[in-house]
């Protein structure tokens, strides 16, 4: 079920094929598609790898000559074979390619052998012996930061981060096992003296695995001097620096190819299995290596950030907002890999959709023995908003305000600034709330007991910070268009957004529009694929581009036929004049060009423009923003939550493709309704329990709520080509919060944690009765 | 695989496994320990079978083997031996036209990144077949035992329900030919 709502309907012509369906779809419907993991080469070697069975320990010997001597096996890659290799990260270089000196998780990699197949490396690694010395480990965020916790760097790994704006500042190492801590501070510290209530919550948030269906994988062809990967990556060029960094050769020496992506969900950023198959590429004489990850080693590799929050706000007796201070500590688990932007987002996103006088947060990416944690869709902002909206409903509890109304009055105006410095909000956030609250009835609901519904937002910065975008549009003598840029396609809908772009401002059917194949050699750059950054940035390089080729196309065409070049127009390959006279251009072309004929060509390049009074750097794009409304049942004797209705709501400024919409929000949502309810990686005592598939629960179409909705908004103020906004990350955000307070509006329940098991929901309504007086609270 | 595994020179037990993979026959002889997705992907090159979990839960594997979906990552490919298989490939007619759940799965946009849909697709072919116009309890069902990481499945209990809304009118257009 979905609807459409323009409350501000843009007067422009709806986008050419918005209606249709996307431009990979039968590629997609026939097995056609081609994936990293399809991709094969003659002579192709296969890689597996030795991982860490200890959380924490030094290495003091590895013996791998059994395994290098074995019949089929071309390499061995252990800490000998990475001596003047650089580690990578993020801003925190931290992560060597295999295990140096010590392992710092189960599951760190300490050795990989490249064989003739699978099953002859998996018998060499069973032939390397290493000679372990256990360390403490420590997995527990504030446990980690005690003085007395083991330093799991004992040396400081090299570091560069942002300047910074007005407001906010960065630095690592700013405490014991800290990679990173962002800080961000506006307004007077005396806003707390007017304050008549202070209320300080603390919030746990779960951590889940990105679960993308495609594991890691690349085929890397690599020799001391030349690189050529075909990977499973969200950002060629970012890897294709990282590449040359780590292994100390020019940009221009390193090719990597990027097919469809089987899902990534911010999972495949940054190194994974590309630097391990390259390397045993260079040992095996350059032979083609193939690493492809089992899901058991996927979730070993990366995962969400896990989150203790602590908030303090403080509001005035009429329910005003006034003052907001936040301590988040994500747990950043072994490595830094993207712990310092989340660290950044997180941070910068505690105010949420609201008003306040004086922000002050601090968020530090802490250092543990455990799997690392990276980007994960909704990036610090699905935490953020955890912890804020949380909060807001359990001050209208103890105040007394209805959860709804104590949000209209504290929520942004459009066009009112978010911080001093920044892009002002551009949508109508009140309206958003409304239209979710009225799709589920909150307002003229009749109460039924056990029954409670909620409402929340979620809003975060979009579009990526400092992201030169570059695009580059072909036209062929008859029409047939190429669309060539870095945008990778990994189930969003991007490439067949981009090309209805191009269709729409050459006034072609965007069947005619091919989206080419992504190398580095030959795609325009582009600095990656993430932050909902591909419509709102890389739309403006594509529209730029084809736009340009149009102007070439007029130009040409008015020469030849000497017309007026104001007077004649674009359509379907055909010039048309002011009298309606039409003029195809196949023919003309070859008149002019001869020969072959020609290929008009442009490009077209995006970049928003940096302040120093932007806290980021840059004022944002846009502004994502999810809105959700759900409905529960509570079962008070088992504590189990039936989700009877959720709605999402996205606001796509202007649609470019109503399914790709759709799809954004309601996949964002669901991912948002499992960190609500049941999907978590678990531990014990640092081992991670549910590290596979048949005991990783993520959600089914048995856990979707028969009443599911998306309503997708085009309020019509995005910054992007024709009015449009970024997608897809939106919609997680407020789901958690939404159930949360269903839960407490049905039960009384006011849970601070993720997921809302049955227990911990049977625990928070015993608690609630506590809290109320209730007889059985002792029961 | 282009290079014999040093194992080999020891007693690699094999099979011949012959049968119908999408209407025409096939014959391979492969190890005793490969499974249906080792045989279809890598000795009959039908790379619309998607290999994830591989430990029968996920469901991209999905293909049909005797009109029963079966997960083909966890059936061993001596299993097939005599059966008749079908996977995506074999979905669209010889010239291309996209069959009714390929058609349906188009329209109503039951995919996003694609890495599910070849099992979905033969899910929705299999549950079709037993129950030509399913209610959407019964579509929820059997949408149940695949993953999709994407979409947030209402999109794609609406593609299964295109779909035997499209095949209906097929077959109705046949009765009145």
């Amino acid at each position: 079920m979905t609807g459409f709502v323009n409350p501000r309907t843009p007067d422009d012509e709806p986008i050419v094929g918005r209606d249709r369906p996307r431009l990979d779809s039968t590629m997609k419907v026939t097995g056609r598609a081609v994936y990293t993991v399809d991709i094969e080469k003659p002579g192709m070697l296969h890689a597996k790898v030795l991982r860490s069975p200890y959380a924490h320990a030094r290495i003091l010997s590895i013996d791998a000559s059994a395994a290098r001597s074995l019949a089929g096996v071309t390499a061995v890659v252990t800490r000998e074979e990475i001596i003047g290799l650089h580690s990578y990260g993020t801003y925190v270089k931290d992560q060597p390619i295999v295990a140096t000196e010590s392992v710092r998780y189960v599951g760190d990699v300490v050795a990989a052998v490249a064989a003739v197949d699978e099953r002859t490396a998996f018998a060499a690694l069973d032939l390397i012996r290493v000679e372990y010395e256990q360390l403490p480990a420590v997995f527990d965020v504030r446990a980690a930061m005690e003085p007395s916790a083991p330093a799991i760097f004992p040396d400081q790994p090299f570091a560069a981060y942002p300047e910074y704006g007005d407001g906010a500042s960065g630095a690592a190492h700013t405490a014991h096992n800290v990679s990173y801590e962002f800080r961000y501070e506006t307004g007077e510290e005396s806003v707390w003296a007017d304050c008549d209530y202070i209320f300080e919550d603390t919030f746990t948030f779960s951590r889940m695995n990105h679960m993308h269906l495609e594991p890691f994988a690349t085929v890397a062809e690599a020799t001391a001097n030349e690189i050529e990967v075909w990977t499973s990556t969200q950002s060629p060029f970012p890897m294709r620096k990282e590449l040359a960094r780590v292994f100390g050769l020019p940009e221009n020496d390193i090719r990597v190819n990027v097919p469809l992506l089987g899902g990534g969900f911010g999972a495949k950023n940054g190194p994974k299995t590309e630097a391990i198959a390259i390397r045993l590429s260079q040992l095996s004489a350059g032979r083609p290596v193939r690493y492809c990850m089992s899901t058991e080693e996927v979730f070993l590799t990366l995962s969400q950030h896990d989150a203790i929050l602590t908030v303090k706000s403080g509001l005035k007796a009429d329910g005003e907002f006034m003052a907001r201070q936040s301590r988040v500590l994500l747990n950043g688990g072994a490595y830094a890999d993207a712990s310092p932007l989340v660290a950044e987002k997180a941070g910068y996103r505690m105010p949420g959709a609201y008003r306040w006088k004086r922000i002050d947060s601090v968020c530090q990416a802490v250092i543990t023995n455990s799997v690392p944690a990276g980007a994960y869709r909704g990036f610090g902002a699905t935490q953020a908003t955890w912890a804020s909206e949380r909060q807001v409903d359990l001050i209208a509890e103890r105040l007394g305000f209805d959860p709804l109304e104590l949000r209209l009055k504290n929520t942004k105006e459009l066009g009112e600034e978010f911080v001093p410095g920044e892009t002002p909000i551009d949508s109508d956030l009140k309206h958003g709330l409304i239209l979710v609250a009225d799709a589920i009835g909150y307002r003229d609901r009749t109460r039924l007991s056990n029954r409670g519904m909620g409402v929340a937002i979620g809003i975060k910065d979009g579009g990526g910070v400092n992201k030169p975008a570059q695009a580059r549009v072909k036209v062929t003598t008859n029409g047939d268009v190429f669309l060539n840029c870095a945008l990778v396609e990994m189930g969003q809908g991007g490439h067949s957004a981009l090309c209805q772009i191009v269709a729409e401002t050459l006034g072609c059917d965007p069947k005619r529009v091919r989206y080419a194949a992504i190398d580095t050699d030959n795609t325009p750059f582009d600095q990656g694929t993430n932050a909902s950054s591909g419509i709102a940035v890389m739309g403006h390089a594509v529209r730029q581009a084809a736009e340009r080729v149009k102007c070439s196309v007029l130009d040409t065409a008015a020469e030849h036929l000497m017309l007026d070049r104001q007077s004649i127009r674009l359509d379907d390959w055909t010039i048309v004049d002011a009298e309606g006279t039409t003029y195809e251009l196949p023919p003309l072309i070859m008149e002019r060009f001869g020969g072959t004929g020609f290929e008009f060509t442009a490009d077209g390049y995006y970049k928003a423009r940096s302040a120093s009074s932007a806290p980021l750097e840059a004022p944002c794009i846009f502004w994502e923003i999810g809105w959700a409304a759900a409905e529960v049942e509570v079962d008070p004797e088992t504590g189990r939550v039936e989700l009877l209705q959720l709605v999402v709501s996205g606001d796509a400024g202007k649609v470019v493709n109503k399914l790709g919409c759709r799809g954004q929000d309601e996949g964002a949502a669901v991912f948002g309704l499992a960190q609500a309810l049941f999907e978590e990686l678990r531990y014990d005592d640092g081992e991670l329990l549910n590290g596979e598939a048949l005991l990783y629960r993520v959600p089914l179409a048995e856990d979707i709520p028969r009443r599911f909705s998306s309503i997708t908004q085009e309020q019509g103020h995005g910054a992007g080509p024709f009015g449009t906004k970024g997608m897809g990350e939106g919609g997680m955000l407020p789901i958690a919060p939404a159930i949360a307070q269903a839960i407490a509006d049905a039960t009384g329940a006011q849970l601070t944690s993720l997921p809302m098991t049955p227990e911990r929901v049977y625990n928070g309504i015993r608690a609630a009765r506590v809290r109320h007086g209730g007889a059985d609270g002792n029961a | 695989m282009s290079l014999e595994s040093p194992e080999s020179n020891e007693e690699t037990l094999t099979h011949n496994v012959e049968f119908e993979l999408n209407g025409s026959p096939e014959r391979h002889c492969v190890p005793t320990s490969a499974t249906v997705l080792d045989l279809l992907r890598n000795s009959c090159g039908k790379q619309g079978v998607r290999a994830s979990c591989e430990r029968s839960v996920c469901g991209a594997c999905t293909v049909l083997v005797d009109d029963l979906p079966v997960a083909a990552c966890s059936t061993f490919a001596f299993d097939v031996d005599g059966a008749r298989v079908e996977t995506v490939e074999g979905l669209a007619a010889q010239d291309g036209t996209l069959s009714a759940q390929q058609q349906a799965f188009r329209e109503c946009g039951g995919f996003q990144c694609g890495f599910c849909t070849s099992g979905m697709l033969m899910l929705t072919t299999a549950l079709l077949r037993q129950n030509p116009q399913p209610e959407r309890e019964q579509i929820r069902e059997w949408v149940s035992s695949n993953t999709c990481r994407c979409t947030g499945y209402e999109m794609i209990l609406e593609s299964v329900e295109r779909a035997a809304e499209l095949a209906g009118a097929k077959q109705q257009d046949q009765v009145s030919e």
